[in-house]
């Protein structure tokens, strides 16, 4: 029995330390610790309610546009502030663009080096790299020339020695298995993602004001003010560029993007029979079409036990049964309190002991729903929409089922998924690419819902909050990249008495629960391969498969608790 | 004074600049990057092709702040090889953050300047010259606002950060008043 601590310094945001016990090549037992404390909730109490969102967007330093829209959405909700339509498709639009910048650096830069071995890149065949891909997508980057360029990029980093960032990859790795050709399109497409990484910024920047850190908002809808007469406001000129913008990074999106998980997909078909975990399933409804948030164009809903024909909706925001059945467990946290409770009575009182695998070990709360644990994120997303019948989603799944199909790279010819093949380590990677193509379809929908609205004459985009005198509480709902998120908050005379996060992060990343249940990170890897102790690549897949954002410095532990081994991992 | 980082595209035109700052606003000293760059836009007035922008703490998503800049001033709290007083300013060139000469702040939120640097060098988009503007840090404590000593440097380095876009001829003046911007993270707290 081999103990292993992946103890990551992230290079996003927060601390993961991931623990595992192997034997036989396969881990037995896991914990997840994140090891920075996520108090940052106690300073919003006894803040003005209207102002929250600005703080809230400082939470994380990558999700900054998810915590503001939660927050003025839970302060809307306590309120029961109905907010203009154009504020909605505004406030859509710039999750849409966020949604993607932020699955697209998750695929490429956070991910695909696990999987894609970057030193077999100088011994590929451009011309039949460009044909293999051409067969696939008619993306333009896709080109011999371009593939040539990039591959002589690669070779003279190798041959000169300076690897730089990428010297720490776990190059040559018998997990590693995509032919040179497949490494050099993936490669490609990694240094052309930065492109259209920038896209997505500009569009967020466009609607927002600023990026990161958005300003337009407020509570009660957006500051944008929008009048076609005016050069200086929101008008014909500035849909104009989005529109273009959008149209600029779908392509890259659904032709680059979609294509390439389709491809990993079908050359490590392995991958969709590990890191099921936790198969119970939470989507919050999102991207409402309407100012009373009634139609929503991302379904929510919960599923559990893996059993998609029991999916029970979420039909919207308010309601009852979500706000009822969550609640966050203590006993395994580094908090002070026992049990479970709702987060609107929920404390965050420090009470640090050292990592106790049978006690204390982490600084994530156990958020359960009517007790149990569960999982969310795209993969949610995505099967929450196939079970209730959704046609985006359907189209989106069924069209990367065809894809990976005729992927022959593995050997594996006929090999087909069905959506239950999703609930996996690769199943997660694929549900990121789905819910990425079915945002950049709903993205020109939603532009063109706020160009026919404001062109129906309708230039309204905020209506004004009023406190009442009593205390009311709120819950803030959002579809964000890496899952539900909620703010749960308590006003009392316009001002804060309690706010509480409940991240997605927090749902996956669950330590064990009162009764010794653990949460999905931990659930995943049991049964997850380990050919080589000392370079533990296939946990990482399974973890970053949950896009916990992060670089990890794995220190890899005999029996006896002694360092044998440390290999820093991108 | 000088500034010790010597321009090694003298005389060539930086088409566009970015100005920015890392760091988180919340945790103490850690704010020193969106401090220094929100008083240098109260304080100096610079050509429409200086973007300045206050970036929180963005990891791997600042490669696209980055992307087709010419020259990037980076202000950031950092850790230098020998030990240094808390409120010391540092300025660094490309070449010394690879070097055992500076170490950008690596603990709980690395900014990745460096991977993002190495992204868009393999891209083909990377800005010509790199300079961090530096000062190291006394608490990083949330809630904590920003200490005695880094506040005394800001100033500092922010007519450092001007400095060294005048010597590379970019336009950058002193305001005649200084424009009034809402620092909302150092306003009254609750």
């Amino acid at each position: 029995m081999a103990r292993i601590s992946i103890d990551p310094v992230t290079r996003i945001e927060g601390h993961l330390r991931i623990d595992v016990e192997v034997d036989g090549g396969k881990v037995q037992k896991a914990w997840a610790s994140c090891t920075m404390w996520r108090g940052l909730e106690t300073i919003l109490r006894g803040r003005d309610a209207r102002e929250g969102w600005v703080f809230a967007q400082r939470f994380c330093g990558v999700c900054t546009t998810v915590h503001a829209i939660a927050s003025v959405r839970a302060v809307e909700d306590a309120l029961q502030l109905e907010i203009p339509a154009n504020a909605q498709y505004i406030r859509n639009l710039i999750l849409i663009a966020h949604a993607l910048h932020d699955h697209i650096i998750h695929f490429y830069q956070l991910s695909s080096l696990d999987w894609v071995d970057i030193a077999t890149i100088p011994k590929a065949d451009p011309a039949r790299a460009a044909s293999i891909a051409e067969g696939y997508s008619n993306w333009p980057g896709n080109s011999r020339r371009e593939l040539e360029a990039v591959q002589s990029k690669v070779k003279g980093m190798v041959d000169s020695g300076q690897l730089g960032i990428f010297s720490h990859g776990y190059w040559g790795h018998p997990a590693m298995r995509l032919s040179p050709e497949l490494n050099l399109i993936l490669f490609a497409h990694y240094l052309q993602a930065l492109e259209f990484q920038r896209k997505a910024c500009q569009i967020v920047g466009v609607l927002g004001g600023k990026t990161p850190h958005i300003q337009n908002l407020a509570v009660g809808g957006v500051m944008n003010a929008i009048n076609l007469n005016s050069l200086a406001t929101f008008n014909m000129d500035r849909l104009g560029m989005l529109q273009s913008l959008l149209q600029e990074l779908i392509p890259f999106v659904q032709q680059a993007y979609f294509v390439d998980a389709c491809l990993l997909s079908g050359s490590y078909p392995e991958w969709f029979r590990y890191g099921r975990g936790v198969a119970n399933y939470l989507a919050v409804p999102d991207l409402p079409t309407d100012a009373k948030a009634t139609q929503f164009d991302l379904p929510g809903g919960l599923i559990m036990k893996g059993n998609l024909a029991s999916v029970q909706p979420i039909q919207n925001w308010r309601d009852q049964a979500f706000r009822s059945a969550v609640a966050e467990d203590v006993t395994h946290a580094w908090y002070k309190g026992e049990g479970a409770q709702t987060p609107w009575k929920g404390e965050t009182d420090p009470n640090y002991t050292d990592f106790q695998a049978d006690k204390k070990y982490t600084w994530v709360k156990a958020p359960r729903y009517n007790g149990q644990p569960i999982q969310v994120g795209p993969l949610a997303n995505v099967l929450v929409g196939y079970a209730s019948g959704h046609p985006l989603t359907r189209k989106w799944t069924d069209t990367a089922f065809k894809t990976i199909s005729s992927v022959h790279d593995s050997g594996a010819p006929g090999f087909n998924l069905t959506p239950e093949d999703l609930q996996s380590t690769m199943g997660r990677y694929l549900a990121r690419a789905i819910r990425s193509a079915m945002l950049s379809d709903l993205a020109l929908q939603h532009w063109q819902l706020l160009t026919d609205n404001i062109l129906k004459g309708d230039d309204t985009t905020f209506n004004p909050p009023q406190f009442p005198s009593h205390e009311c509480e709120g819950v803030g709902m959002h579809e964000a990249p890496r899952g539900s998120l909620s703010h749960w908050v308590i006003i009392d005379k316009g001002s804060f008495t309690n706010y509480q996060a409940v991240v997605p992060t927090t749902w996956n990343a669950s330590p064990r629960d009162a009764k010794g249940v653990p949460g999905p990170y931990e659930t995943s890897l049991i049964a997850n391969p380990v050919v080589d102790p000392e370079k533990p690549l296939e946990v990482l897949r399974t973890v970053h498969s949950f896009d916990p954002c992060m670089a990890c410095a794995c220190h890899t532990l005999d029996v006896s608790g002694r360092e044998i081994a440390r290999v820093k991992v991108l | 004074m000088s500034t010790g980082v010597v321009n090694p595209g003298a005389g060539r035109p930086f088409h566009r600049i970015a100005v920015v700052g890392i760091g988180n606003v919340l945790l103490g000293d850690d704010g020193f990057g969106p401090l220094a760059v929100e008083m240098f836009r109260r304080l100096y007035q610079c050509d429409s092709n200086v973007e300045i922008l206050d970036l929180g703490t963005p990891g791997l998503d600042l490669a696209p702040y980055l992307y087709d800049t010419d020259l990037v001033v980076i202000a950031d709290a950092i850790y230098p090889h020998k030990e240094e007083k808390p409120g010391t300013l540092c300025v660094y060139c490309e070449d010394d953050l690879g070097s055992s000469h500076a170490q950008l702040r690596l603990t709980s939120h690395d900014p990745g300047v460096q991977e993002s640097l190495t992204q868009l060098r393999l891209a083909g988009h990377a800005p010509s010259e790199v300079i961090v503007v530096g000062v190291v840090p006394e608490s990083c404590g949330l809630g904590k606002g920003i200490s005695l000593s880094v506040l005394n440097t800001c100033l500092v380095a922010v007519d450092t950060i001007a400095r060294l876009l005048v010597e590379r001829s970019i336009d950058c003046r002193r305001r005649h008043a200084p424009v009034q911007r809402t620092l909302w993270w150092l306003s009254s707290s609750a």
